[in-house]
């Protein structure tokens, strides 16, 4: 039973979607983009998931929520 | 530096009562920005979106309808102006955002 001695992961770079598309002001009426960044289930996704920086994960995260108060995403979607 | 003069650019959303008229929600909105224009402010821009799916259900109702307006406004004016359109009951929630803050 010979394990490799060190499993060394290299996970792969994504690209940033938002550097990407040249974006720098995530506007919460932006739902289009916005839904680019939620699962089926209307979570925020992690910021491994979706490969932008620190900053811009936390502006997405606050455009998301601004939205929701608003009802232009959902909170929980019932589609499981 | 708190001098009444100071405008700054604001963002103010709503939802109306989907069951208004779509037309009459611009005259009705202009209404509630004569506050604003008093104060020394101006309004750039007024969008009515119209009757939209809401994502969820908001006091029974599963539409409204949307407007996004731009002001350049002292924060006295706006937040009078939050406060009327708060207590309108044709207005089922408002959202003020500053832009350039975000």
């Amino acid at each position: 039973m010979a394990k490799p001695a060190a499993i060394v992961r290299k996970p792969k770079k994504k690209a940033n979607p938002l550097d990407k598309e040249g974006i720098t002001y995530v506007d919460y009426k932006d739902t289009a983009l916005l839904r680019k960044f939620i699962s089926d289930r209307g979570k925020i996704r992690a910021r491994r998931v979706t490969g932008v920086s620190r900053e811009q994960q936390g502006k997405i995260a606050k455009a998301i929520k601004n939205a929701r108060e608003m009802g232009l995403l959902p909170y929980t979607s019932s589609s499981r | 530096m708190a001098n009444t003069t100071s405008l700054r650019h604001y963002e103010v959303m709503v939802i109306l009562d989907p069951s208004l008229e779509e037309r009459t929600v611009a005259p009705a909105l202009d209404n509630f920005l004569s506050v604003v224009r008093s104060e020394g402010g101006s309004v750039e821009k007024v969008d009515v979106w119209g009757r939209r799916r809401l994502a969820f259900e908001m006091n029974k109702k599963n539409e409204g309808i949307y407007a996004v307006m731009d002001l350049q406004a002292t924060p006295s004016a706006v937040a009078e102006l939050d406060r009327q359109l708060k207590l309108s009951e044709q207005v089922m929630r408002t959202k003020v955002l500053r832009p350039e803050q975000h």
